[in-house]
């Protein structure tokens, strides 16, 4: 029999998690659009102003919007748990995401503080909701396997992310007396390896097998990666505020380690899969395990070589693999699998033996994803060598950016359009 | 769990791709007469199909194998 607690309905209203989905595209576009107007000094250095814009349009707007989007989504599906009053949830959630991190890149640029302060609350409030919605739904879960347990790691130190933010935040909107490089450094690990990578590996826990046919993830890594890593930042977070410089060293090379292990595994796994036929996202997979695998490559070359730890371009390019190699290609990809998804499930649930509802692959050829991921790399390519000659280079990258972001875009209210139209066509 | 019936409309979804075994088990069930049942094989918990055979007011059993997947038995409304 059904499990208790499973049988209500559990997926949410289609609109719930595709007002994310549809609205982060339009970051990446406003990145570029941000690159384009501030030329090659935003790869000057990863502190800058612009720099720090550019990163919050791309973290906030891009990443935190389609993986809030997509938890709303996947927490009923993949858990069972029902996240409660969806729509009103999903509103206090996208609404001032979206507008706080476009008063986050204005209160960089400008440097005025009521920006940050209008920033500050209105990011308080989305990730405040977000968190309690999901933390909720998440500590009732009916089964603990390692998606939730990897999940609850990433919201953790989603919580640890935030807070952090909130007192940088402080700092720039009234003036709070804090360490502020200390504390950017341990924000920004926070934010990328405990909640970005450690969603990641919740959510490819589940999708990988599921749609690229692979063999699944060893038992052991499932139930014991994000413990240990969460453990580890905890650690490092001590080590490094309590001026133990050597253990803290150890124990960033350990999270490099454990992030490298990450990318190895998954890549392992994908070049097992059964499917001859490759899928169009599994560019996406490779191109983002790639970026990590480099990632934590460099970060313990950058360990072992401190004259190369110290170059503008290492942090930058400490920078870009993560968040546009690795996450935005993840995010990417995952986004092409789940909104065809969406559209065609509740086309299903409302049309059921009463019209035809287009497949999968007419909601959204793979030719259309194809193309867009080309797009996509070369932005990869060109940001990279950017950190090296941004005089030239800067402006090929963000135009390319802009191509990736609106070509997503544009496949993504495809989807949509399909879906009103089928809908329209059945109920004239 | 009731036992297997040679009238059953059998369904293997395991293995395959998303959406397929849903879209299998809806075609199966567009065939089913009266009487008759869908003996659905899956890997996983299909949640999602579950919410569509609330909504149409099928019935259905699951009961997990001991390989780690899910038989589903799916009678009519």
């Amino acid at each position: 029999m059904i499990p208790a607690g499973l049988s209500l309905d559990q997926a949410p209203p289609i609109d719930v998690p595709l007002r994310f989905f549809l609205t982060a595209p339009w970051f990446l576009v406003l990145a570029a659009a941000l690159s384009l107007w501030q030329g090659p000094a935003i790869f000057a250095s990863r502190w800058l102003p612009a720099t720090l814009a550019l990163t919050h349009l791309l973290v906030l707007g891009f990443m935190a919007q389609v993986m809030l989007g997509a938890l709303l989504q996947m927490l009923p599906v993949v858990v069972g748990v029902v996240v409660p009053r969806p729509r009103l949830t999903a509103t206090l959630i996208h609404l001032p995401l979206t507008l706080g991190a476009l008063a986050l890149a204005a209160a960089f640029l400008s440097g005025v503080p009521a920006w940050f302060q209008v920033a500050w609350w209105l990011l308080g409030l989305g990730f405040g909701v977000a968190l309690f919605a999901v933390h909720l739904a998440l500590w009732r879960a009916p089964v603990a396997g390692g998606t939730v347990i990897a999940l609850r790691c990433a919201l953790a130190a989603l919580l640890v992310t935030v807070g952090l933010g909130l007192l940088l935040g402080g700092f720039f909107g009234w003036g709070w007396r804090l360490p502020v490089v200390a504390v950017t450094y341990l924000h920004a690990a926070w934010g990328l390896i405990g909640w970005t990578v450690l969603l990641v590996a919740g959510v490819a826990y589940q999708v990988v097998p599921m749609f690229q046919i692979t063999p699944p993830y060893p038992r052991w890594f499932v139930r014991g990666f994000a413990p240990l890593m969460a453990a580890l930042l905890v650690a490092w977070s001590a080590f490094a505020f309590g001026g133990l410089e050597t253990a803290a060293t150890l124990t960033s090379a350990a999270l490099a380690g454990g992030v490298a292990l990450f990318a190895l595994t998954t890549l392992y796994l994908l070049g097992q899969r059964r499917r001859k036929i490759g899928d169009p996202t599994l560019m996406y997979w490779r191109t983002g395990m790639g970026s990590l695998l480099a990632g934590a490559v460099l970060w313990l070359l950058g360990l072992s070589v401190p004259a190369l730890g110290r170059l503008p371009q290492f942090e930058l390019l400490l920078g870009i693999l993560p968040i546009f190699g690795f996450a935005v290609a993840a995010i990417n990809g995952m986004l092409y699998k789940i909104v065809p998804f969406l559209a065609w499930f509740h086309l299903q649930a409302q049309l059921f033996q009463r019209a035809k509802v287009p497949t999968m692959k007419q909601l959204l050829p793979d030719a259309a994803i194809r193309r867009q991921w080309w797009a996509y790399l070369g932005a990869l390519l060109l940001s990279l060598a950017a950190t090296v000659s941004p005089a030239v280079l800067t402006y090929l990258a963000a135009l390319t950016l802009a191509a990736t972001g609106v070509w997503l875009g544009v496949n993504l209210a495809g989807v949509w359009r399909i879906y009103r139209r089928t809908l329209r066509e059945a109920d004239p | 769990m009731s036992e297997p019936d040679i009238s059953d409309i059998l369904v293997d979804g395991r293995g395959l791709e998303p959406p397929e075994p849903m879209e299998k088990v809806l075609a199966a069930l567009d065939q089913l007469k009266p009487g008759q049942r869908v003996r659905f094989l899956i890997h996983r918990q299909p949640y999602p199909l579950y919410d569509l055979l609330r909504r149409y007011c099928y019935r259905y059993e699951t009961a997990a194998v001991a390989d780690g997947s899910y038989e589903i038995l799916i009678s009519g409304p």
